[in-house]
């Protein structure tokens, strides 16, 4: 019997297929918007807490608070303070200029960094070449690693430029550098920071660029040894810095602090991008409605006749539900499909996004929600047809 | 001998309808009421072949859909073989319409997208029979009204005549015990509607109760007995074939295949 139901009411959606598609739109749309949200919503949260986290979970940086116009830049002293602790501290400048290569020629941003920057820096990865040593960095020595995009910006055609040379212009000052190692590029998470960038020793910046004040740093990259725990490590620097340079004189950043931002965001988009699907699931059940109670007056004949035939309430209502539910329910498989569909599209288009989590449960709480759309805006129209007397129905013209 | 109208039934058998005074007042907006059937009897045998005509708002369509189980008379006794079914509830008069009645309407009522053999099977399905039993069944029933090779075409297919000759075998797949017929040839042409006509003499011969409501004199002049019907009561009952009464009681219906 159900079976018999489940195909006429095929045969009747199918009667009227372009009603029908139309119809399901709304439902499609609905359950649409809803799986797609929430698969994104993980998706792209699992895509950047696993990069945050490979990459800088163990990792604090350090900003003096400009909201406090008292705060100065970090000095050689505080860094050395910091170093008690199991931490690494990177000391960091930097200027900005125009490099060439042969005809090539690109603006560069020039960090002058220790030679620890590998270890501090769990981004930094080496394509080709190698990082200067702290030998380098202690005489001084012309030599320079390109980043990936430096790299493409100056040798377009070289993807190994090592031993090659770059001349950088700051102010008028000109100044050659040999290439000796070109990271790899930065990938997922942090690729948005990708520019044209190049390290050098810090002494050769300071021996080069005289303008550079020495011993004072704008901000403290700091790695801490895995084993350690981040919020104790945190708590100690915090005390250091506060006895060495006084309260609400820096600012401790944490990649916790912009996962938690992150995760703000991320649930804001949800509970807009889910309105936007509990809204369409709305409109998409009224329409529903709508085709049914238009569906039940067209056969309102075919109703009397079931009727005149044998056919009780309880069979009439099971028919018109079923056709309800299963117009819904295409309507949330093809919002499911058109779902899929969109998330695989952002995960190969967006380069934060690793791919695509589509759980069991969003995946069923979508084919329910459609289920239910179905059922709650089919009873009334089903139960209107399950109560038509036969003889009104048969006389009905 | 043969019940007549108001008569008393048949001493051998009960009459498959047994219907007592019965009364139908339609209660219409600003509490007027009217009366369309105003204590009627009527009694039909087993095997009879009979025909109810009167002149429109006379109550007779009023008395078939009471008869068919559609309505419930708000007065009186209706008992269909044996049963009282006058204060049936809906689930109860449904099954009733399935075991007991085939419907053959004035206009067919076949399901337009369902193909012959399968609008044949819908009442048997909505008494619960299996599939594969409902198709051999249908086919069978199709193949008594001369379909046996229109089985899986769909009604915009077949002609009226193979349409209304679909409704029959409809009618006739739960072994009703009673055919009732609503102006069966009123939407055919004359040589079409004797063709109906001769299906339901066939139909009768082989013992089947059949009860048609017509206005036509031609179709009532082929049944064995006509009841006349005005202000919601039986006015006149004539016999018009007495031989042929006497024949087709003579074997009882049931032995028949």
């Amino acid at each position: 019997m159900i079976l018999e139901n489940l195909r006429s009411a095929l045969e009747a959606l199918a009667g009227n297929r372009l009603r029908s598609v139309l119809t399901l739109l709304g439902v499609m749309i609905g359950v649409f918007a809803v799986t797609t949200t929430i698969s994104l919503g993980a998706i792209a949260t699992a895509g950047i807490t696993g990069q945050l986290q490979a990459f800088g979970n163990q990792a604090l940086f350090i900003t003096p608070n400009e909201d406090n116009p008292g705060s100065t830049p970090f000095s050689d002293a505080d860094i050395e303070a910091l170093s008690r602790l199991p931490v690494s501290v990177l000391r960091q400048r930097s200027v900005r200029g125009v490099a060439r290569a042969g005809s090539e020629e690109s603006p560069l941003s020039v960090n002058g960094v220790t030679a620890n920057a590998p270890q501090v820096d769990r981004t930094l990865k080496m394509a080709r070449g190698r990082y200067f040593t702290e030998a380098e960095d202690r005489r001084a020595a012309p030599v320079m690693v390109l980043s990936a995009d430096a790299r493409e910006a100056l040798f377009p055609d070289d993807p190994n430029p090592v031993g090659r040379e770059v001349s950088v212009t700051v102010g008028s000052s000109r100044t050659f550098y040999t290439v000796i190692g070109v990271k790899e590029p930065l990938t997922g998470a942090f690729s948005f920071a990708a520019t044209a960038a190049a390290d050098i020793p810090l002494q050769t910046l300071y021996l080069t660029y005289p303008s550079v004040t020495r011993g004072e740093y704008p901000f403290l990259p700091v790695t801490v040894s895995l084993e350690r725990d981040l919020g104790d490590i945190e708590a100690q620097v915090s005390a250091i810095l506060t006895r060495r340079r006084g309260a609400d004189t820096f600012r401790i950043q944490t990649i916790e602090g912009a996962l938690t931002l992150f995760k703000t965001i991320t649930t804001i988009l949800q509970a807009v991008l889910g309105g936007i699907g509990a809204v369409s699931l709305l409109v998409g059940g009224i329409g529903i409605l709508n085709i049914m109670l238009v569906s039940v007056t067209e056969r309102t004949r075919e109703i009397g006749l079931r009727k005149a035939l044998g056919a009780r309430k309880g069979v009439i209502l099971q028919q018109f539900l079923i056709e309800a539910v299963v117009l819904t329910l295409v309507g949330g498989l093809a919002g499911l499909l058109a779902a899929v569909g969109v998330l695989y599209l952002a995960v190969a288009l967006v380069p934060f996004l690793d791919e695509v989590v589509l759980s069991p449960f969003t995946v069923l709480l979508g084919l329910f929600v459609s289920v239910a759309t179905g059922v709650v805006f089919g009873v009334w129209p089903a139960s209107r047809a399950a109560n038509l007397s036969p003889i009104e129905a048969l006389r009905y013209e | 001998m043969r019940p007549s109208s108001g008569g008393a039934p048949s001493a051998a058998r009960a009459p498959v309808i047994d219907a007592r005074d019965l009364r139908k007042v339609y209660a219409m907006e600003g509490g007027l009421e009217v009366h369309a059937l105003r204590g009627l009897d009527l009694q039909v045998g087993h095997g009879e072949y009979l025909a109810i005509m009167g002149p429109s708002g006379s109550g007779k369509s009023t008395l078939l859909q009471i008869l068919g189980c559609l309505d419930s008379p708000t007065g009186g006794s209706y008992r269909l073989a044996g049963q009282e079914v006058a204060s049936m509830d809906e689930d109860a008069l449904a099954e009733v319409r399935n075991r007991r009645i085939g419907f053959v309407f004035q206009a067919f009522n076949l399901l337009p997208r369902s193909s012959a053999l399968r609008n044949v099977a819908l009442p048997l399905m909505y008494r619960g029979v299996r599939a594969g039993e409902r198709s051999e069944r249908a086919a069978a029933a199709l193949a008594r009204v001369g379909l046996g090779d229109r089985l899986e075409h769909r009604p915009n297919e077949l002609s009226g005549g193979q349409r209304q000759r679909v409704a029959i075998a409809r009618a006739l797949v739960t072994e009703p015990d009673i055919l009732l017929a609503d102006e069966p040839t009123g939407n055919l042409d004359s040589r079409t509607g004797k063709e109906i006509l001769e299906l339901f003499d066939a139909l009768h011969r082989e013992g089947r109760t059949v009860l048609t409501v017509t206005h036509e004199a031609e179709v009532a002049g082929r049944t064995e007995r006509i009841v006349h019907i005005r202000d919601g009561r039986v006015e006149s009952s004539e016999r018009t074939r007495p031989a042929a009464v006497e024949a087709a009681t003579g074997a009882p219906p049931g032995g028949l295949p």
